[in-house]
């Protein structure tokens, strides 16, 4: 790990109660108590992409079967998902399955922060939950037309594709670019304010997940593995695609998945199609 | 009473794009130009919790078939969205009924001025739709627990309610149908983070408010 000051979003922190009515420690608790209550196969934790889940058909149909708890809570930097998880929303569950979503509210820091700050919740996930897989969710373009915050997502995604242990625990599945009309626009069919999923918008992204978190879900759980090596930062002004270029499929619409337990193979999910080896779905590619 | 220089609520502004992808105004202007193309009989204007109508089944099920448009923003206090409904979201269109619903984000103002905001908005409305009604939604309860922004908005109904009481095109109407529980709690399974309607407590704002809209839309206006 790098000897430099750690990155500001890897600093936990809780949310200020600055309008006076306790709403994000309110929901803390409520997180905390259903920790004594619930034990979850998935966890999901993060921001509003993840607290709106649960308000939508593909909640009911999809993840709830899984026996998931939804940990999400708008507005939520690294920061403020680092300090719940480090304060009572791990305690007395073992879930197999951590989703992981936040990053976009992280407005005070630079992508390169966000990265490590994402990373440093990964790291904790790992090190209190040593059985259980992270699916680390790609943040996803935002913005009516391309503007510097896709840009910044766009980095932190790169910066996690390169940094992430292989083989690991830890997974990035990005279903951003399938959002992306030609021109680069968003539509707000798909997301309804540029920012958030409309029920049709959360249907794609929840596809290539629920397959993923299935297929996780099927592994028998007596693995053994060397601890995670995590990769240091890159020096200053160093590549920032360094690496994973390897692992990444260029064609629209393909996130890409490593399985670490799965001889390294590379599968490549589209939103719409079900999941086949890299080799069958990209040999066109250039 | 002009009190647009002194009341912050009552002074049109719009959103700062301080995040830097614009998205308040991609909003504002899809809303213009869904006002230059569509002809609603209802019009929705607030901040998130009108916003968030639009996404559940509540809204296909009861306003679609009023031919309704949502102009709610997440985030919006009175002044942002009387900046909007005078910078070309209320041209072109004439809706019989205008719902507003927008004051719990007034942040820093006090009930009279958030009240103040709200009837400068019923101001631009009556000036620019001299023939539409207004419909003003009280602002609900919020936090789990009693506190001081639950004061402040029902303090705010209140004044609203008594203003508008004497305007022939405007009134008030209340849309809690009882969201804090003896116990000064609101559950979780109504307002999911205390503040914002889970799919089932908009079903119980939203039937009531549908119903009084139809008997607005089917009775002629007083003159």
């Amino acid at each position: 790990m790098s000897s430099d000051e750690p990155s500001p979003a890897a600093l936990p922190e809780p949310v200020e109660d600055v309008h006076g009515d306790g709403r994000w420690m309110s929901q803390h608790t409520r997180f905390v108590q259903e920790c004594k209550d619930a034990e979850p196969d998935v966890l999901f934790v993060g921001d509003s992409m993840i607290q709106l889940m649960r308000h939508h058909d593909i909640w009911r149909d999809l993840f709830s079967p899984l026996h998931a708890l939804n940990f999400g809570i708008g507005g939520d930097t690294t920061c403020n998902v680092l300090w719940r998880l480090q304060n009572g929303e791990l305690d007395n569950i073992k879930p197999k399955v951590v989703v992981l979503w936040v990053g976009t509210n992280n407005h005070q820091h630079s992508a390169e922060q966000v990265a490590e700050g994402v990373l440093a919740v990964a790291r904790l996930l790992t090190s209190r939950l040593p059985r259980a897989k992270v699916i680390i969710m790609g943040l996803l373009p935002r913005g009516e037309r391309p503007n510097p915050l896709r840009e910044k997502n766009a980095a932190v995604n790169a910066l996690l594709r390169a940094r992430l242990p292989r083989p690991g625990p830890v997974l990035l599945l990005d279903a951003g670019a399938g959002l992306l009309a030609p021109d680069g626009s968003l539509s707000q069919r798909d997301m309804f304010d540029y920012l958030h999923l409309t029920a049709a918008g959360y249907a794609a992204v929840s596809k290539p997940l629920s397959d993923l978190l299935l297929q996780i879900l099927e592994e028998t759980p007596e693995e053994k593995r060397a601890p995670p090596v995590w990769a240091p930062p890159p020096p200053p002004g160093a590549s920032l695609t360094a690496g994973a270029e390897e692992e990444e499929c260029r064609r629209a619409h393909c996130v890409v998945v490593k399985l670490a337990w799965n001889l390294n193979d590379v599968l490549c999910f589209s939103p719409m199609s079900a999941v086949v080896p890299y080799a069958e779905q990209c040999e066109s590619d250039g | 009473m002009s009190a647009g220089d002194s009341n912050p609520a009552a002074t049109p502004t719009p959103c700062e794009d301080i995040q830097g992808d614009g998205r308040w105004m991609s909003l504002h202007n899809r809303f213009v130009s869904d006002s230059k193309d569509k002809e609603p009989d209802v019009l929705f204007v607030g901040d998130s919790l009108v916003q968030l109508m639009h996404q559940f089944g509540v809204w296909r099920e009861l306003f679609s078939p009023l031919h309704a448009l949502n102009f709610g923003i997440g985030g919006d206090a009175t002044q942002h969205v009387l900046w909007r409904l005078s910078n070309g979201e209320l041209d072109n269109i004439s809706p019989k009924v205008v719902v507003l619903w927008v004051g719990t984000n007034n942040h820093g103002h006090s009930a009279e001025q958030i009240c103040g905001g709200l009837l400068a908005i019923v101001q631009v409305v009556k000036n620019k739709l001299p023939n539409a009604r207004i419909l003003v939604l009280g602002i609900l309860p919020r936090g789990k627990l009693p506190n001081p922004l639950r004061e402040r908005n029902t303090q705010v109904n209140h004044l609203v309610a008594e203003a508008v009481s004497s305007l022939p095109h405007a009134s008030f109407f209340s849309v809690d149908p009882g969201f804090v529980h003896c116990n000064g709690s609101i559950s979780h399974q109504d307002m999911y983070d205390y503040l914002h309607l889970t799919p089932q407590a908009y079903q119980a704002v939203c039937q009531p408010l549908h119903a009084h809209l139809k008997s607005m839309l089917d009775k002629p206006a007083e003159i």
